[in-house]
């Protein structure tokens, strides 16, 4: 069953269409993959399901409400997270900070009911703390709560983006290139990670990757995307195998960027 | 001794102005060139419902708390969705015609003759007379404010606002609605800094529109960015700073010719050198890019 749905979606940039004309549908409960060479529109459609972009056409639905020209802060409430290429952490705040901003149960983010500082709301602030040391732990930068986020390298950054989304506990994820910039060992993690989430938690997740490997393992569907149009979708063995598919990428379909950017 | 107090007095004073100031600048992020216009509102509306209306102090500042709220919501609302250095210019814009509406609405505020015989306040039925009495009362005012800035910080609120300093986009992608803390912040700041206006105003009872230019704001600021923006206690240290530098530079054996002047020159001086030496003050942890 469709969870989300794009409906001839276009967005145009000073007259070049970026997205053009793109329906698409992803499953509850799977992983979608969307592949495509640099500037075929996939983060731009991440941008337009998110609200940070509004279509200059066509219609998005998620659970069977339209969200386009939504805000996204209510996009994200509904529950679409999203991770960042540009990973976008809380550089000034604690790798704790960062994940307890997340949390969709804080009642006293209203100052009116942070003057009062009262006991269910400071136990409530304990729970969210503990429940965000358990996702520090699960990206593995447990005994970092304290330290600040920009001093973390690049990859450990990524992992605490990744422990910020979980905690913020969406059930669509969006997820922009999860493994770039990320060592070997970390990549299996990520990748066991989101099989889990899916499994487990139930979750739906659309992937941006550049590393074919990865979305080998990990889809159940894909979708290739140039030009800002989607050319072709099915099973990742079929998209990858594809002739046309892989001119366009260029005999780079075999690779695997570990360091990649 | 009641020179002391008198310092004590003006120090409660700009502690809870730098303080709600910072909860603008070192946490949400918003740069706002109108604090000064927010707590010369709290000094006039108090003022005038005090002397005008025969109102008593407390009522008169429920008022003028709830004036700089709603007149704060009004700056915030259209100014907020436009861009960091458009918000900037939105500010100074408020803080303009603020002082304007004090120097030249004669009618209401007698302009730049300025109000006096401001009454001083009562509490619990005696009226607080004498230079002891008021510090203890604006000390205790203040410290009421300070105490609720400090949870405002502290709360998940504040966490929040910290987040959208730091990164907007990241922020709304995690269902935060940015403009709604944003105007929150805006509005708790001005109401804060009214209640320092409420004080100021009962205290010297006389005022005029010169207490709140914007030169006034950019003392508030540079008390904020001395002592460090982003949390509680770099405010706290620069208001020390900037409210004493001044008096310990009139200890020293200047001929008094010269010096007004030089302690200008003196105190401009050290806060180039401070901002040389500690671009993120004397206390702070959030360095301003």
């Amino acid at each position: 069953m469709s969870i989300l749905e794009l409906r001839q979606v276009s967005k145009l940039f000073d007259g070049i269409k970026a997205v053009d004309g793109v329906s698409l549908s992803f499953e509850r409960g799977k992983i979608t993959g969307l592949i495509g060479p640099n500037g075929a529109g996939k983060t731009t459609l991440f941008h337009l399901i998110t609200g940070f972009l509004r279509p200059d056409a066509g219609a998005i639905y998620y659970k069977g409400k339209r969200i386009d020209g939504w805000p996204s802060w209510r996009i994200a409430s509904e529950g679409i997270g999203r991770l960042f290429q540009d990973v976008r952490v809380f550089k000034q705040l604690t790798v704790l900070e960062n994940v307890l901003v997340a949390f969709q149960n804080q009642p006293d983010d209203k100052p009116w009911i942070a003057f009062l500082s009262l006991r269910w709301l400071r136990n409530l602030e304990r729970e969210n703390i503990e429940k965000a040391k358990y996702w520090i732990q699960f990206v593995g930068l447990e005994g970092m709560e304290n330290v600040c986020a920009e001093e973390l390298s690049y990859g450990q950054q990524k992992l605490l983006a990744i422990a910020r989304l979980l905690a913020a506990d969406a059930e669509t994820l969006l997820l922009d290139e999860p493994t770039a910039g990320v060592n070997i060992k970390m990549i299996r993690v990520i990748l066991d990670m989101i099989e889990k989430l899916v499994k487990e938690e139930k979750k739906t997740i659309v992937i941006i990757e550049h590393n074919m490997q990865v979305i080998r393992d990990v889809a159940d569907w894909v979708y290739f995307m140039n030009e800002g149009k989607i050319i072709s979708c099915g099973p990742p063995e079929e998209i990858l195998e594809n002739k046309e598919i892989r001119r366009i990428y260029m005999g780079i379909q075999n690779f695997t960027p570990i360091v990649g950017r | 001794m009641s020179y002391i107090l008198h310092l004590l007095i003006l120090l409660s004073i700009y502690s809870v102005l730098s303080l709600s100031l910072n909860l603008l600048v070192g946490y949400t992020g918003l740069f706002s060139l109108a604090h000064a216009a927010f707590y010369g509102i709290g000094a006039y509306i108090t003022t005038l419902l005090m002397v005008k209306a025969s109102w008593g102090f407390f009522p008169a500042l429920v008022v003028a708390i709830l004036g700089a709220i709603l007149l704060s919501l009004i700056v915030a609302i259209p100014s907020l969705r436009l861009r960091g250095d458009y918000f900037v210019l939105a500010t100074l814009g408020f803080q303009t015609i603020i002082f304007y509406i004090l120097y030249n609405w004669v009618g209401l505020t007698n302009g730049p003759y300025g109000i006096p015989g401001i009454p001083r306040p009562k509490f619990l039925g005696f009226e607080i007379n004498s230079i002891f009495a008021y510090s203890v009362f604006s000390i205790f005012l203040s410290g009421i404010c300070l105490l609720l800035l400090w949870r405002i910080c502290m709360s998940p609120f504040g966490r929040t606002l910290k987040a959208i300093r730091d990164d907007e986009i990241a922020a709304s992608a995690l269902g935060k609605n940015i403009y709604r803390f944003k105007a929150l912040a805006f509005a708790l700041s001005g109401a804060f800094a009214s209640v320092s206006g409420a004080l100021f105003a009962s205290y010297m009872r006389y005022i005029d529109p010169t207490s709140f230019t914007l030169m006034e704001t950019v003392f508030i600021l540079s008390a904020v960015l001395i002592g460090g923006a982003g949390n509680i206690k770099g405010p706290i240290i620069g208001t020390m700073f900037v409210i004493l530098l001044p008096e310990v530079l009139r200890f020293l054996q200047i001929p008094d010719t010269i010096a007004p002047n030089v302690r200008q020159i003196l105190y401009g001086l050290l806060i180039l050198i401070l901002m040389r030496l500690r671009p993120q003050g004397l206390g702070g942890e959030y360095k301003l890019q």
